[in-house]
This record gives structure tokens, C-alpha cells and sequence, in this order.
């Protein structure tokens, strides 16, 4: 285990994702501190080279939290979002560096539970997977 | 630009919850590059704040504001639209950062990180608000206050009227001859053919008769109802006589109950190939049951439904109509009822409460269910709004309200989103005629802001971004290159983020923001 937290980034969409978060922290959910919130209008608004620039610069993981697929503000928004992710994931396979540190998500703005989720799930990564190039693979 | 930052740190806020020490996140706020001015109000949210504030802006000569508050939404937009005007700032150059909900709140039980992590926030904060560009909004004048109703059903006279009796100037697009006294213009046999336009200026060409024309119209509202024709139905052949269940209403609220057997059956096509079972019958299922049964006791009522969820008060109606003797067969739609071939009127179905197969012979048949419309695949192409996998019009998502579409200043109510019950259809109306005329009586729209801009050097006209906006902002111009129409631009980014050639910016959102908010953010240890 490194010495140090976590590193994670996520990019939130200002819509149902930050309001997810927000009811959150409301409702009195805790989770790891480790994780740092950039808000985006819309989860399409992120493009590949902002997830690996966001490890480049530290991160051990990154995600992506939109709206819910069926009730995307945008409409497709959220679908495009999941795209960028899975091209990315692609593309970190291919280097060597594991997938798995780049996820995305959906929530709907009720749902309080969803958000210490995904948090812990990050987390349990990260912490799993260590700081890039750690475990052997390369950066 | 001189990119000097004020912070205004709202005691009452980021203190709230006792866990952030609102003093140090004034003194890291100080030191910051960019940072003009870093302040504590003990109240932001209020009015003799806001001239401190405005007074301290213009002495220390800042250009721009980050305000720490709690939620964004929770800021008094009024009072801040002041802040602006007085400080002369650009509208764009004021931020907010929640450190309440982000840090404070999530993370109580470890206060240490929560402030480590709380001033790292603040200070990708400050980095982005450097980074922020002064623009600019456009507004335009409609230039009526039309508001069209496409269909004259229950939904569409409702929404025509609430939208009317509001002073807006309806016109109702009905496709058949029905004469209906209503307020505004109704006109008959026609169809909306295009759209063009956008938001507060929409200009559609209508089909009436032989006739073209064009309408010119602040907002729509779609209320092109369900199929009620009879077309297709997968009982039609096994129980010709089978109707749909609002005639059954109509008839017991004339008092004309039927005699013999009575099945009310969720959906025409149990399999669901065609129309799924919806949530919109039970109640009225229930309340025709109940009356059938109190008015002709003689008559035998099986209510068939994959899934009965008499929500709220029908719970009461559902108990009720149990007391009666209704009987009520849950079904599973892998199973779906069978119709007799030889015998029309008698039907055999599993049902999964008893786990008991019955064979019913009934003397009328009624579904709950209607098919979608199927002109709402034209009235969606002309108004170039999305449809759903089940063939009604795509509501927009909740946030944007009840009876909304993707499109600002289209609305849509009733069954043509799926099949509603008249109840429920007259009340979307009123909903849709409100949400419409409210939308119509702004008499401007804004836009522009936080829109995409394309490079015309970088574009390599390769058309994704006019494939991938919802709103069709993109257009290939006169020279070859993408250009996004403002008017139209909701400012999603979704086209910044997937453009090739990197040649398209979303303003407020640039590349440079997120990335030096991402890395300010990363450089903090905790
Ligand atoms: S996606 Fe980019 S390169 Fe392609 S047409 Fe649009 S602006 Fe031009
Ligand atoms: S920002 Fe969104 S709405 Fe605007 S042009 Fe791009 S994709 Fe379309």
C-alpha cells in the first residue's frame, strides 16, 4: 500500500450528477474524502484527453457521473459521456495501464444512496490499484 | 483582463456544521495567485452584504468574484444579479464554489481532511475563476405570443384553454373535421408539416386542406393523444367485441352498465409487443369495476392485470372493489392470457396469486391500454423533437419540468407521451397550456453565454458535431466550416467534447478551465 490517500477525480455533470452528490451530502452520507468533484454542464462535455490528463497529473482514478440514460437533461448527453469512457478504457488497455481506473456513472438527482457508492467503489480501486505504474504496469 | 479574483466567504454557510475553520480558508484564499481581495461576510444571502461586497470590489479594483457560499442553487440569484450591475462585473465572471456540501457535510467525521480537502477546493476554484472569459447574452423579441396546440382531444382543448384564458393567442391543429367551440383559432384537417425557427420564434409550415401555410408561434404544445382507433389489436380477432375501457367508463357514468361477465384486461397485447400495460388504468378500472357491480350485482367483474398498483387514495377503491366481490387475477405476461378459438368468449389464464389456471367465459371484453399515436412519428420529424422506444412523443428530463421536451418552448402533454387516463390527460394539459403561455408571455428569449464556438482554421468539416447535438446547433456555413447557430445552442459541450480536430470550444467550460481546475485540485494532499 502507498503511504499516501487516494487521488481521484471525477467530472460531474451539473445536472442530475451534482445534485446527486448535493442530496448526498444532505442526507447526512459520508464518504472518502479522496474524491474531487469538477463540475461539466454535461457529461459529453468531457472528452478523453480530460480523463488522461487528470491521471497524468496524479490521479489513480478517474470518473464520470451524468444523469441517468433515460433522463439525461441533454438527452444523449449521458450516452456520449459513456462513450468517451469506453474509448478511454480502450485506450489504457492498450499502454498497459489498467482500465478499470477510468469508470462512469449514472445517477438521478433522488437518489441519495448512489453517490457514497460510487464513491467507495473508486476508492476501493484506487486504493487496490496504487498510483500508476505501481504494480508494473506502465505509464 | 486584469484576472484580480475577489473571495467572499459566507461565514454562515461554510461555517454551517462546525467542521471548516473559516478562518484559515480565508487566509489560503489570500495567498492565492489572482486573489485581489479575500473577505468574510457573516451572511452573504443579504442585501447590506451585498454593498460591502460591491464596496470592497471597486477599492481593491477586482474584476471578477468567487463566492463561498453552500449550494449554488441556495444562492439569491436576485440579490447577486445586483452585485453584478452595481460592481459593473460581466455576469460570467461571477463563480461559486460549495465547500459545505463538497467537503464540510461528507466528510464531518474526519474534519482534518475535510479542511485540507476544502481548501484545495478553494483553490482550484480560484485557479478556474482566474481563467474565466466576460460573455455575453443575446436577447431577442418574439414576435407573437402564439401559442399552437397540436390535437383537439381532452389534453389539447385543456392546454389551448389555461393557455388562452392567460391572454395568449391559441390556434389548435386538429387533423380530423371535429367543429369544437374553443378560445383562439382551431383549424381543421390540418397537419404541421416543418419547423423552423427556434425557441420564442418558431415558424411552422401547416398543411390545412389543400392549403399551405406558415404560423408563426412563441411556443407548441404537442396533444396528439393515443391511437383510439381500433387497428390491429391482438384480440380483435379472438374477441371481435372487445373495446377499449373508456367507453366502458362512459358507459356506467350514463349509467349503461353490461350484463353477463365482465373482463377489464390490462392491455390489448399482453406480450407487449405492441403497447405495453401501463400505469394509468388501474384507478379507472377500479372505479368502473366498483360501479358495475354496485349498479347490476348480478354482474360477475375479473379485473386482469399483470400488475395491479392502486397507488394513494385507490388503495381505498382497490379494497372497496375487493369487498364487492370483483375478482382479480394477476397474470405474468411470459404466460398472457388465451382466447379460445372456437369459443370467442372464454378466455384461460394463469393466475399466479392462486397459482390456478381459470377458464372465464364472458360476455365483454374491455382494455385498458391504447397504442401510441402513430402520426406522432410525423408531428415528431416536423418538430424535429425526439420520440420514445414505445412510439410517444420523449418528455424532456424531469429537470426541466413535468411536460417538457428537449426543446425549449415545446411542450407535450396527455397520451401522446404515453396512454394517460382523461383525468390525468386534463390535468397535463392545464400543466402544458401554463408552462406554455408562461413560456410565450416572456415576450423575449435569451441566449448565447455559455455556447460552443467553432475555429473555423481547425474544422475539418467532418460533420460530427452536426450529428451528435440534440438541439442541430451545428451547421456546415457558407465557407465550408461548422458553425453553431447561438439561438439554438443549449450549450451541452457535447460537441467540444467529441470534435476531432479539437476545433470547438464551450465557453465557461473550455479545455484550459477544467483542466487547470482538475490539476490545481490534484496538487492538494489529503
Ligand atoms: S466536429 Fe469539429 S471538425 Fe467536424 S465539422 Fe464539427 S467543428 Fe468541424
Ligand atoms: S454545445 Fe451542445 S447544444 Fe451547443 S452546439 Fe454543441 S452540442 Fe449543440
Amino acid at each position: 500500500m502507498p503511504d499516501r490517500e487516494p487521488k481521484i477525480v471525477g467530472f460531474c455533470c451539473e445536472k442530475h450528477g451534482i445534485d446527486s452528490v448535493d442530496l448526498a451530502a444532505r442526507s447526512g452520507r459520508q464518504y472518502d474524502s479522496s474524491i474531487r468533484l469538477v463540475r461539466v454542464p454535461c457529461t459529453g462535455r468531457v472528452d478523453g484527453t480530460h480523463l488522461l490528463k487528470a491521471l497524468e497529473e496524479g490521479a489513480d482514478a478517474v470518473f464520470v457521473l451524468g444523469c441517468l440514460e433515460k433522463n439525461c437533461y441533454y438527452d444523449t448527453g449521458s450516452i456520449e459521456g459513456r462513450k468517451r469512457v469506453a474509448y478511454v478504457k480502450s485506450m489504457l488497455s492498450e499502454v498497459g495501464i489498467e482500465p478499470e481506473r477510468v469508470e462512469m456513472f449514472n445517477a438521478s438527482s433522488s437518489m441519495s444512496w448512489k453517490f457514497s457508492e460510487i464513491a467507495s467503489n473508486m476508492v476501493k480501486v484506487a486504493a487496490r490499484l496504487g498510483p500508476i505504474g505501481s504494480r508494473g504496469g506502465g505509464r | 483582463m486584469k484576472r484580480r479574483v475577489q473571495v467572499v466567504i459566507c461565514r454562515t454557510c461554510s461555517g454551517a456544521a462546525d467542521v471548516l475553520d473559516v478562518d484559515r480558508l480565508l487566509r489560503v484564499a489570500s495567498d492565492a495567485p489572482y486573489v485581489g481581495s479575500a473577505v468574510i461576510v457573516n451572511y452573504a444571502c443579504n442585501k447590506k452584504s451585498i454593498s460591502e461586497i460591491v464596496d470592497d470590489a471597486k477599492s481593491k479594483e477586482v474584476d471578477r468574484l468567487l463566492l463561498v457560499p453552500c449550494s449554488k442553487k441556495d444562492v439569491s440569484p436576485t440579490l447577486f444579479q445586483a452585485y453584478v450591475k452595481k460592481a459593473k462585473m460581466n455576469e460570467f465572471l461571477m463563480e461559486t464554489v460549495d465547500l459545505v456540501g463538497e467537503a464540510a457535510l461528507p466528510h464531518r467525521d474526519d474534519p482534518a481532511r475535510a479542511q485540507a480537502k476544502a481548501e484545495a477546493k478553494l483553490l482550484a476554484a480560484i485557479a478556474r475563476t482566474a481563467l474565466l472569459e466576460p460573455l455575453h447574452k443575446i436577447t431577442e423579441d418574439m414576435r407573437t405570443k402564439n401559442v399552437v396546440v397540436i390535437g383537439a382531444g381532452v389534453a389539447g382543448v385543456e392546454a389551448a384553454t389555461t393557455a388562452a384564458n392567460l391572454g395568449m393567442h391559441t390556434i389548435i391543429i386538429e387533423k380530423s373535421e371535429k367543429k369544437l367551440k374553443v378560445p383562439g383559432v382551431m383549424m381543421t384537417k390540418s397537419r404541421v408539416i416543418s419547423t423552423e425557427g427556434h425557441a420564442g420564434n418558431y415558424s411552422l409550415s401547416i398543411e390545412a386542406g389543400e392549403k399551405r401555410e406558415t404560423l408563426e408561434c412563441a411556443a407548441v404544445v404537442v396533444a396528439s393523444g393515443g391511437d383510439w382507433s381500433d387497428a390491429e389489436r391482438r384480440f380483435i380477432d379472438a374477441a371481435p367485441d372487445s373495446k377499449p375501457l373508456y367507453q366502458l367508463d362512459r358507459d356506467v357514468s350514463e349509467g349503461k352498465t353490461p350484463d353477463g361477465t365482465v373482463i377489464i384486461i390490462d392491455t390489448p397485447d399482453p406480450e407487449g409487443a405492441r403497447t405495453a400495460a401501463q400505469d394509468f388504468a388501474w384507478e379507472e378500472a377500479l372505479d368502473c369495476a366498483i360501479e358495475i357491480r354496485k349498479k347490476s350485482p348480478a354482474t360477475e367483474v375479473y379485473l386482469l392485470f399483470q400488475e395491479m398498483r392502486a397507488m394513494g387514495l385507490a388503495e381505498l377503491a382497490y379494497k372497496e372493489a375487493a369487498g364487492l366481490g370483483v375478482t382479480f387475477v394477476r397474470y405474468d405476461a411470459k404466460r398472457p392470457p388465451e382466447f379460445d378459438s372456437e369459443d370467442g368468449n372464454r378466455v384461460t389464464v394463469l393466475d399466479m396469486a392462486q397459482d390456478e389456471t381459470l377458464s372465464i367465459a364472458f360476455d365483454a371484453l374491455y382494455y385498458a391500454s391504447v397504442s401510441p399515436n402513430p402520426d406522432n412519428i410525423a408531428i415528431a420529424d416536423a418538430l424535429r423533437i425526439p420520440m420514445s422506444p414505445s412510439g410517444g412523443i420523449r418528455r424532456g428530463s424531469i429537470q426541466r419540468g413535468p411536460v417538457t421536451t428537449l426543446r425549449p418552448g415545446i411542450f407535450v402533454c396527455g397520451s401522446a407521451k404515453f396512454p394517460k387516463s382523461e383525468g390525468m390527460a386534463r390535468l397535463e394539459g392545464r400543466a402544458a397550456g401554463l408552462l406554455a403561455a408562461q413560456f410565450a408571455a416572456a415576450g423575449e428569449v435569451e441566449s448565447g453565454g455559455s455556447v460552443a464556438e467553432v475555429a473555423p482554421e481547425k474544422c475539418s468539416a467532418c460533420l460530427t458535431c452536426v450529428r451528435t447535438c440534440p438541439y442541430e446547433a451545428p451547421f456546415i456555413g457558407v465557407a465550408g466550416k461548422a458553425e453553431i447557430a447561438i439561438q439554438m445552442c443549449q450549450g451541452c459541450g457535447m460537441c467540444a467534447g467529441i470534435c476531432p480536430s479539437k476545433a470547438i470550444e464551450l465557453h465557461h467550460f473550455t479545455d484550459e478551465q477544467l483542466l487547470t481546475e482538475a490539476a490545481v485540485y490534484l496538487r492538494g494532499d489529503f
